[in-house]
C-alpha cells in the first residue's frame, strides 16, 4: 500500500494546494484573496513536473498511461485555469471593490471554486493512475462532484443553478449505472484489481464465451462512463449544462470529465482485452464490441447533426464535444493493433493524443466566448452566446476573431492544423483494424462537422459587423488572462509543437498483453469450483 | 497465456443472481403498481378542503414560506463532518490496539488516520473562516 504513495505525489500536491486555496479564498483582505489563482497555477505546474517523473506501473496493461495522463491533466489544467480566472463572485467582487458591499466570507465562493477545480483535476489524475475498480469509482466521482457545484456557482443566474441540478441528477444516474456494472464485474471475476480481472476474463475467454455476468457488467460500466464522456445514450444533459454554465466552466466540462471517462474506459477495456477468434484482426469480445460500435456511430452522428441545427455557440460546441467523443470511441474500438511500435496503427495512442488535441483546441473557442460580453435583458452583463454576437468579429476585434477562426478550423481538423494530426491516427488505426464501415462513418461525420465549424468561421471572418445601434453591442470582458489562454491555444494549434508528443502518446498507448487467440478446438475448461459462501 | 484458476470469490453462476433480479423486479413493480393503482383507484375530488395542508388534521396557521436562518444548514453540515469522522475513527481505534507494532505497516496504519484527521481539520478551519461558528 505504501508504495502507491510514491506514484501519488502530483495528486498530493494538488490536494494540499486545494486545502490552502479553500482557506485563502475566504480572507477579508482582497490582496490575499487574489492569491488563489497563483497558488493554483503553481500547484498545477508543480504537479505536472512531478507527474512527468512518475514511475511507470510495470504490472499494468498500459504501463505508461499514468505518466501521460497526469501530465496531460496538469498541462491542460493550467491552460483552463487561465480561462477560469475571474469566474467566481464576479458581481459580488465588483460591489465590494466599489464599496457598495462589505466582504462577508459566507457570501463569497472564490475559495470553493478554485479548490473544487483542483479537486476535479486531482480526480482526473487518479483516474489515469487507477488500478482497481474501487479506486476508479472514487476517482471518477472526485472528478465529477466538484464540477456539479462549479456549474451551479459559475454565474449568479438561475440558469446556472438549473444546469447544476440537471447535471447532478443525471450524473448520479450515470454513477449508479457504472457502479452496478463494477459490482457485476466483481461478481464475475472475484476481484476489483485490474490485473486479477484481466486474468479471470482471459481465462474465461479461452475456455468459452465470456460469462454473461461479466459482459453485462462491462456493458453497464461502459454505458455509465458514457455519461462522463457525453456519449449517446447518456448525452442529453450536455447542451443545457454547457449553455447554463459560464463559458470557462463549459470549457472545463468539455475536457476534465471527458478525459477522466476515457482513462476509465481505457483501464476497463484493457482488462477485457482486444482479442477475437478470427485472425488477423484483434478486437474486443463480441457483445462489448457491438455496444461500443453502435455507441460510437450514434454519438458521432447525433452530435454532429444536432450541432448543425443550433444558433447558440455554446450549444454548437456542446454538441461538437459529443461528436468528438464519438471520434475517440473509434480509437477504442480499433484497439492497440498488432504492431506494438506503430503510432498510426494504435487506436489507444490515437485516443490519448486526441485528448490533448481536443483539450487544447477547445480552449480557444470557449476563450472567445468568455472574453466577449453584452448587456443581458435584466441589465446585468452576460457572456456572448448567440452566433450573431460573433458577426464580423475579425474586423471589430481582430485578435478574438482570429482565435475563433483558427480554433474552429483546428477542431474541424483542417490539414495543416493540429486537429488534423489528431484525427489522422484515428482513421489509420480504424483502417488497420479492418473496420472500414466505421471509418467511412467517421469520414462522413467529419464532413457534417465542417458545416457548423465553417459557419462559425464564416460569421466571424466574412460577414460585416452590425451597424452601430443595431443588435446588442458586444464588448470585450476585463480578463486579460482569458485572452492569453486563447492565444496559447491558437499557438498550439498553429505551431504543431505538440507533434513530438505523439511519441509520448504512443508509449502511453502500448498495450502489454498479447492478443489471445481462442482455441475453439480445445475442450471447455473443467468446471470451476463452486465458491463457498 | 495458460488458463489460470479463477479466484474463488468469483460467482459466475447466473442462477445465484436470481435474488438481485427479483429485487430489481420488486423495486420496479413497487413504483409502477403504486403509481398505477393510485391513478386507477384514487378518487379525484378538488376543493378547498382537499387543498389544505393536512386534509383531516389541524388547520394550518400562517404561511409556510417563512425565512429562517441559513446557519441552521451550516451547523448541520459541520455536524455531519465530525459525525462522519467519529464513524471512521471508532472502528479504527478498536482495531488499532490489535495491530502488531513491530509490523512494518504499523506506521502506515497510524499515518492513514492522521491524514484523515488532517482533512477534517482543514474542514474545521474552512468552516471557521467561513464564519459558521459565529453567532450574532
Amino acid at each position: 500500500m505504501i508504495e502507491k504513495i510514491h506514484a501519488l505525489w502530483p495528486e498530493i500536491t494538488l490536494f494540499a494546494a486545494a486545502c490552502v486555496v479553500m482557506v485563502v479564498g475566504l480572507s477579508r483582505n482582497v490582496q490575499v484573496r487574489r492569491l488563489c489563482v497563483p497558488v493554483c497555477f503553481i500547484a498545477l505546474v508543480a504537479a505536472g513536473v512531478l507527474a512527468w517523473f512518475t514511475t511507470p506501473m510495470s504490472a499494468a496493461a498500459m504501463a505508461h498511461l499514468p505518466q501521460y495522463g497526469k501530465t496531460l491533466a496538469a498541462f491542460v489544467g493550467a491552460l483552463l485555469l487561465l480561462l477560469l480566472v475571474g469566474t467566481p463572485d464576479r458581481e459580488y467582487e465588483d460591489d465590494v471593490a466599489r464599496g457598495r458591499a462589505a466582504f462577508e466570507p459566507i457570501r463569497g465562493t472564490r475559495g470553493e471554486f478554485y479548490a473544487f477545480y483542483l479537486f476535479s483535476i486531482t480526480g482526473l489524475m487518479l483516474c489515469a493512475g487507477a488500478d482497481d475498480l474501487i479506486w476508479l469509482f472514487l476517482a471518477l466521482e472526485l472528478t465529477s462532484l466538484p464540477t456539479y457545484i462549479m456549474v451551479a456557482i459559475s454565474t449568479g443566474r438561475n440558469r446556472s443553478m438549473e444546469a447544476g441540478v440537471k447535471y447532478f441528477f443525471l450524473g448520479a444516474l450515470g454513477a449508479a449505472t457504472f457502479l452496478f456494472g463494477f459490482a457485476l464485474i466483481y461478481g464475475a471475476t472475484g476481484s476489483t484489481k485490474y490485473t486479477a480481472i484481466a486474468e479471470a476474463l482471459q481465462a474465461q475467454y479461452q475456455a468459452g464465451p465470456l460469462n454473461a455476468i461479466a459482459v453485462a457488467g462491462v456493458v453497464l460500466a461502459v454505458l455509465g462512463i458514457g455519461f462522463k464522456i457525453a456519449a449517446v445514450p447518456m448525452h442529453f444533459y450536455t447542451a443545457d449544462v454547457y449553455q447554463g454554465a459560464s463559458a470557462p466552466v463549459s470549457a472545463m466540462l468539455a475536457f476534465v470529465p471527458k478525459a477522466a471517462g476515457f482513462f476509465a474506459l481505457l483501464g476497463l477495456l484493457s482488462c477485457v482485452g482486444w482479442f477475437r477468434a478470427t485472425e488477423p484482426n484483434t478486437s474486443l469480445p463480441e457483445p462489448i464490441h457491438e455496444v461500443l460500435w453502435f455507441m460510437a456511430v450514434l454519438t458521432m452522428t447525433v452530435g454532429n447533426v444536432l450541432a448543425v441545427m443550433q444558433n447558440s455557440v455554446k450549444r454548437i460546441l456542446a454538441y461538437s464535444s459529443i461528436a468528438h467523443s464519438g471520434y475517440m470511441l473509434v480509437g477504442l474500438i480499433a484497439g492497440p493493433g498488432l504492431q506494438k511500435d506503430s503510432f498510426t496503427h494504435n487506436g489507444l495512442a490515437a485516443v490519448l493524443f486526441y485528448l490533448l488535441v481536443y483539450g487544447v483546441s477547445n480552449i480557444g473557442a470557449f476563450a472567445v466566448l468568455a472574453c466577449l460580453e453584452r448587456r443581458g435583458r435584466d441589465g446585468q452583463m452576460e457572456e456572448a452566446d448567440d452566433i450573431a454576437d460573433l458577426r464580423g468579429l475579425c474586423s471589430r476585434r481582430p485578435l478574438l476573431g482570429w482565435i475563433m477562426v483558427i480554433s474552429s478550423l483546428g477542431l474541424l481538423g483542417l490539414p495543416p492544423l493540429l486537429g488534423f494530426w489528431g484525427k489522422m491516427p484515428l482513421f489509420t488505426a480504424g483502417v488497420s483494424s479492418g473496420d472500414y464501415l466505421l471509418v467511412v462513418i467517421l469520414g462522413l461525420n467529419s464532413a457534417i462537422a465542417a458545416f457548423y465549424y465553417l459557419r462559425l468561421v464564416g460569421v466571424t471572418l466574412l460577414e460585416a459587423p452590425d451597424a452601430p445601434g443595431r443588435g446588442v453591442p458586444v464588448q470585450p470582458g476585463p480578463f486579460p488572462t482569458r485572452v492569453l489562454a486563447g492565444v496559447a491555444s491558437v499557438a498550439g494549434i498553429i505551431m504543431l509543437s505538440f507533434i513530438p508528443l505523439t511519441n509520448q502518446a504512443q508509449r502511453a498507448g502500448i498495450y502489454n498483453r498479447d492478443p489471445i487467440i481462442k482455441r475453439s478446438a480445445e475442450p471447455a475448461q473443467p468446471a470451476v469450483p463452486k465458491p463457498e459462501v | 497465456m495458460t488458463p489460470t484458476m479463477i479466484p474463488t470469490l468469483a460467482n459466475t453462476d447466473i442462477a445465484s443472481y436470481l435474488l438481485i433480479l427479483i429485487l430489481i423486479g420488486g423495486a420496479i413493480s413497487f413504483a409502477v403498481i403504486n403509481l398505477g393503482a393510485s391513478y386507477l383507484l384514487g378518487p379525484r375530488r378538488q376543493g378547498q378542503t382537499k387543498g389544505i395542508t393536512y386534509e383531516s388534521g389541524m388547520n394550518p396557521v400562517g404561511t409556510a414560506r417563512k425565512r429562517f436562518n441559513v446557519r441552521f444548514y451550516l451547523i448541520a453540515m459541520v455536524f455531519l463532518v465530525f459525525d462522519i469522522e467519529i464513524i471512521f475513527l471508532y472502528p479504527w481505534a478498536v482495531t488499532f490496539s490489535n495491530v502488531d507494532h513491530t509490523m512494518t505497516d504499523a506506521l502506515t496504519w497510524l499515518g492513514r488516520i492522521l491524514f484523515f484527521i488532517l482533512t477534517t481539520i482543514v474542514a474545521y478551519v474552512y468552516g471557521m473562516r467561513k464564519g459558521v461558528f459565529k453567532f450574532d
